[in-house]
């Protein structure tokens, strides 16, 4: 039997309430079912309202699930409560959209990668001084960066802080929720390199959300299509981009350039 | 004669810290009727470039230009004058555009209202009118709703609406769609060309999204550090770029790249708007890079009606 895949989703049926005595409404998340294995990356696409948003914080445990089963690393992770889920929580590391936003302005960039570490028990010291200075560097940013404020970095490199701190626990399983939109081109190059050396040298499993087809394409492994709260898509990446089932996604993959002839 | 002729803009703003070039030689040509794309990364001054066009560049800003006209007109003097009558602004954010606090009905009115003389009802008739004009299918719907109780793409619509209210016939879109869904931009950038061919407008639309130049523009321009380093017909801007930075460009884009292969990045970053460039500001980044590049300016090569600027002759490019 192959080993258990990083993540197992079942069925998932996620209902925002309107109110007690308001009519149910539609779920934001329709049953949705897909699997992750190790070390690899799966995509997850939809516009505003499909319900992307909801299924991460559902796997983040940061909103509650009508139905289904969610499955971490062979754990009933939807069952964990308490302690147990905090500990368990160091297994998922989350990059966002706005590195801007998800860093302190205040606190140099030691601080910012400093502060899981801490947090999980890490004590201050050469030790950890010495376990960020590589992660920075794993991340692609020279040590002299370490004492800089968030406020003093350009986009790009703040984008490899939040990446760095959200692997500082190790984790095996990277949430990214737009992690280039908010970047140029030319450095959404850069970070989307990046991501994929970290997935090689670490063996992490990703789950890349975004609404730009083309950037989760080119990176993931597998891909998920989601519109109005169902998965109109789930497949190999080549063979979905190769033969889209859906309209929807026929459209998302032929807006814009052509592809040169040739 | 072009409807919007600019040469060799150059916006420089004074700071504490010493004079920052936020344009430094841009030139742009733009023909009646066309959608003319500009294209550059953060910092690269298109913004400013459509702010310096609209006469609303920061005070105390100093602009200098061999050529800065629209339709015969110095904007140099005239910008102010023309904005709000020839010159209209599409916004990023339709959201922060309109104001939340009142009806689609009123923000319609006030700007009809600017504009024209017209009664009460004739105006009313005209704003259900315009907001049709931009594919809106309800109009009498919208005009009772407040900006919260539209989506994203209808809000766009309505700042399309008002724009065209003000009889402008020339507008600035500036990252129109990038605040919106893939496919509700798609439909939106369709919007503008159907208004251009249907009204004869001229647009000119600022993105960093080459998919966006694709899909609505007939020309595109490239700046790189405040400078416009090629232009020319989109095709040809696009399937065979000149400019070793667009070229760069178009190949750091993740379809650009066989699935799960490296992308070329452009390596190093754009020089700080403070310094003093001598030669091709893109060459400290350039691959093909060779002495005269970082001392003289380069020259302008050019293939039909697409240029740009290199010190590789063409066929070495």
């Amino acid at each position: 039997m192959s080993p258990a895949p990083m993540l197992d989703v079942r069925d998932l049926v996620i209902r925002y309430r309107a109110g007690l005595f308001a009519p149910r409404p539609k779920p934001a998340v329709n049953g949705a079912s897909f699997r992750l294995e190790k070390g690899e990356t799966l995509g997850i696409v939809g516009e505003s309202g499909s319900g992307k948003t909801s299924l991460l914080r559902a796997i983040l445990r940061l909103l509650p699930v009508e139905s289904g089963t969610v499955r971490l690393d062979g754990q009933d992770w939807l069952a964990l409560q308490g302690d147990a889920l905090r500990g368990a929580r160091q297994k998922i590391g989350v990059v966002s959209q706005n590195p801007f936003l998800s860093l302190s302005p205040r606190l140099t960039i030691a601080e910012i990668v400093a502060e899981p570490l801490l947090a999980a028990g890490a004590r201050q010291g050469p030790a950890l001084r010495e376990k960020i200075a590589a992660l920075v560097a794993d991340c692609g940013l020279t040590a002299d960066f370490l004492d800089r404020r968030a406020r003093e970095i350009s986009g790009g490199q703040a984008q490899r802080v939040a990446i760095a701190r959200a692997l500082a626990l190790e984790p095996g399983l990277l949430i990214l929720d737009e992690p280039t939109s908010a970047l140029d081109v030319s450095v959404q190059a850069q970070i989307l390199n990046l991501l994929a050396d970290l997935k090689e040298s670490r063996g992490l499993s990703m789950l890349f959300v975004t609404h730009n087809l083309k950037v989760v394409a080119h990176i993931s492994d597998t891909l998920l299509v989601m519109r109005r709260g169902d998965v109109i898509e789930f497949g190999r990446t080549e063979a979905v981009i190769a033969a889209p089932a859906e309209a929807y996604t026929r459209d998302l993959l032929s807006f814009g350039r052509k592809a040169a002839a040739g | 004669m072009p409807l919007l002729d600019i040469s060799d803009l150059c916006v420089r703003i004074p700071t504490p810290e010493g004079e920052v070039h936020a344009v430094r030689a841009v030139s742009l040509r733009i023909e009646r009727g066309e959608i003319h794309g500009v294209i550059g990364e953060s910092g690269c001054g298109k913004t400013m470039t459509g702010m310096a066009t609209l006469g609303l560049a920061p005070k105390g800003a100093r602009i200098e230009a061999a050529r800065f006209h629209f339709d015969g007109a110095d904007l140099r003097e005239q910008a102010k004058a023309l904005r709000g009558k020839r010159i209209g602004m599409i916004a990023q954010d339709p959201a922060a555009a309109l104001n939340p606090v009142l009806s689609i009905a009123r923000q319609m009115d006030d700007v009809i209202r600017a504009h024209r003389t017209l009664p009460r009802e004739a105006r009313r008739r005209e704003a259900a009118d315009l907001l049709a004009a931009t594919g809106l299918p309800d109009p009498g719907r919208v005009l009772k709703s407040y900006p919260h109780q539209l989506s994203g793409g209808m809000q766009q619509r309505v700042v399309i609406a008002q724009a065209l209210a003000t009889g402008a016939d020339f507008l600035i879109a500036d990252e129109p769609t990038t605040a919106l869904d893939v496919s509700v931009g798609a439909q939106v950038l369709a919007l503008l060309r159907k208004l251009v061919a249907e009204r004869g407008l001229t647009v000119l639309m600022i993105t960093h999204d080459m998919d966006v130049i694709a899909e609505a523009c007939d020309r595109a321009t490239v700046l790189y550090a405040g400078r416009s380093v090629e232009t020319g017909p989109v095709e040809a801007v696009l399937q065979k770029p000149g400019h070793p930075y667009t070229r760069a460009l178009l190949a750091a884009l993740p379809d650009a790249a066989p699935h799960g292969a490296r992308l070329a990045a452009i390596e190093g970053s754009i020089p700080p708007p403070r310094t003093r460039i001598a030669g091709c500001a893109f060459a400290p980044r350039c691959p093909k890079a060779m002495p005269v590049c970082a001392a003289e300016p380069p020259p302008e090569r050019a293939r039909d009606r697409h240029t740009w600027l290199c010190h590789l002759p063409e066929d070495a490019a």
